[in-house]
């Protein structure tokens, strides 16, 4: 009777296993939202915790708070798109303008006959130069478009992920009861105290970090309302902060995409702006159209993000050493790509504190 | 009418024997049902088979317990000294919602039990949900460990004298 109900075990794992392989890539966006409301969750909790001692209504409290921060996101992203649009049609004005061509086609002739022969072949002549701008633009409405058809999915997820995160937000205490309910007597407490902790972790991450970034976009749109006072006329300022805010919680490689807009920004508005393509950064350096004054910003932002701000909101926040913050970024962004770079950092924070108990178990088991 | 006002009334008597059990538990003290309630969201209701440790000495505490039915022996298993049997609504461990420390005895389970377990993480939680009720609860902790303190002092003043 031993072997077959050995063999009988072993073709129910396989079953299982195998249903489990081929149902995985379905749930796979399920479990994707349910990660991202478990963030929401976990970065909303302390808010609506505080707002339950005051309102003394837990579903009131989930509501206002959720309510207020859709509200304040729809707003941003309303207004970012209508400002985005309203600088992309000002540029296609500029480019059909005629005074615009003449001065394009003339800051073309003057850069290839400043350069050598041999780099200023490599430079469009002023029709090429606008053929060029007028293919890049139609190429960005085409990706605006698809943009928008994908909207529709993007819609649906946010709000799937909206109501899981009420969800879980008005039920959280009574799910982690429940999940304590499945723990055998022996590991209950440490079983909490590894539930805490593991919570505490990611809760001081997420609020570590969304301070860092915070702090970030506000340096960003200080730096540019510097750059702007020597005439780099960089418009959207508060939108290119946030974004370079948001990027940077994707740590190393985010910083470097935050400051892609203002470099488009500042080229969309410079262009044919003979003084701002002759500028010259401390007077000695050229720096056309400002980017090389836009990087030189963002890397001081950096540098008093991570010298300054991180270490202090954020801190050891997960302990990680950087050489294995490195190769834990590295392993996130190749298995799921940014989104993965995103966890990767707290997902090693979890796991840290759940290998560290489950050595403590190992080595004191005999107290359990 | 009288038959008709008790009957109204009944409804307000404790029936639930965890809230029973709770409520005898002086850390609950000056609660109202409301607020026991609220607690009881927290707690754990555990059971225990017999002779099951419900903690090790030297094992790291968590919380409290509160026996709502069964019987429970705390002893020191190196020298066999038995400090306590505790019946249904007794409490032990405590000390362990205050500091970390690792369990000074264990605690066994004599008959099968039906315990309810309050953490230090629960504590916390209640703090950060509802100050006035985890105050109330640290409040009576802190004059049960007085008591406790008092008593310690007298015993160590008496022997000292002898």
């Amino acid at each position: 009777m031993e072997p077959f109900h050995k063999i009988y075990r072993l073709l129910l794992v396989l079953v299982i296993g195998g249903l489990a392989w081929n149902i995985l890539p379905f749930l796979g966006s399920i479990i994707g939202m349910l990660v991202f409301s478990f963030l929401f969750t976990t970065i909303f909790l302390p808010g609506v915790d505080k707002m339950e001692r005051y309102l003394k209504s837990r579903v009131v409290s989930v509501f206002l708070i959720l309510s207020f921060t859709s509200l304040l996101s729809i707003s941003f992203l309303g207004l970012f798109f209508s400002n985005i649009g309203s600088q992309v049609k000002l540029f296609t004005n500029r480019i059909n303008n005629e005074d615009f061509l003449d001065n394009l086609s003339r800051l073309s002739d003057k850069i290839r006959n400043s350069l050598p022969d041999f780099i200023s072949t490599l430079i469009p002549e002023g029709d090429n130069l606008i053929y060029m701008a007028k293919n890049t633009l139609i190429s960005i409405f085409q990706n605006i478009l698809s943009l928008l058809s994908s909207a529709g999915g993007f819609v649906f997820i946010s709000f799937i992920v909206l109501i899981f995160t009420i969800i879980l937000l008005i039920e959280y205490h009574d799910f982690k009861r429940t999940l304590v309910r499945f723990l055998p007597n022996k590991y209950l407490e440490i079983g909490l105290r590894t539930i805490y902790n593991i919570e505490q972790q990611i809760s001081k991450y997420l609020r570590g970090q969304i301070l860092a970034a915070s702090s970030v976009a506000i340096l960003s749109i200080l730096g540019l309302f510097i750059l702007n006072q020597f005439n780099a006329n960089i418009t959207l300022i508060v939108f290119i902060g946030i974004i370079a805010g948001l990027a940077n919680l994707i740590p190393m490689v985010g910083p470097f995409f935050g400051m892609i807009p203002a470099i488009l920004i500042s080229l969309m508005n410079n262009i044919g702006n003979e003084s701002a393509f002759l500028h010259q950064l401390f007077g000695i350096i050229p720096s056309p159209f400002y980017i090389l004054d836009i990087v030189l910003m963002f890397i001081l932002v950096q540098q008093i993000d991570n010298n300054f701000i991180t270490p202090i909101v954020v801190g050891e926040s997960v302990g990680l050493h950087p050489m294995a913050v490195m190769i834990v970024l590295l392993i996130g962004g190749t298995i799921i790509g940014p989104l993965g770079m995103l966890f990767a950092i707290p997902t090693a924070g979890v796991l840290k504190v759940v290998i560290g108990e489950i050595v403590f178990i190992s080595r004191n088991s005999h107290l359990l | 009418m009288k038959a008709l006002f008790k009957n109204y009334f009944k409804k307000n008597e404790i029936i639930n024997p965890i809230l029973k059990s709770v409520l005898n538990v002086p850390i609950f003290n000056n609660l109202s049902k409301k607020e026991l309630e609220e607690v009881l969201k927290l707690t754990h209701e555990r059971h225990y088979k017999k002779d099951e440790h419900i903690f090790k000495k030297m094992a790291p505490s968590e919380g409290m317990y509160v026996i709502v039915s069964g019987d429970v022996k705390i002893l020191d298993p190196d020298t066999g000294t038995l400090f306590a049997s505790l019946k249904d609504d007794d409490f032990f461990g405590e000390l362990a919602l205050l500091d970390e420390e690792p369990r000074s005895a264990s605690a066994i389970a004599q008959s099968p039990s039906k315990l309810i377990g309050f953490f230090r993480t629960d504590l916390l939680t209640l703090m950060e949900r509802s100050p006035e009720l985890g105050n109330k609860i640290l409040l009576n902790l802190s004059r049960i460990l007085g008591e406790r303190l008092r008593k310690t002092n007298e015993e160590l003043t008496t022997n000292l004298d002898n």
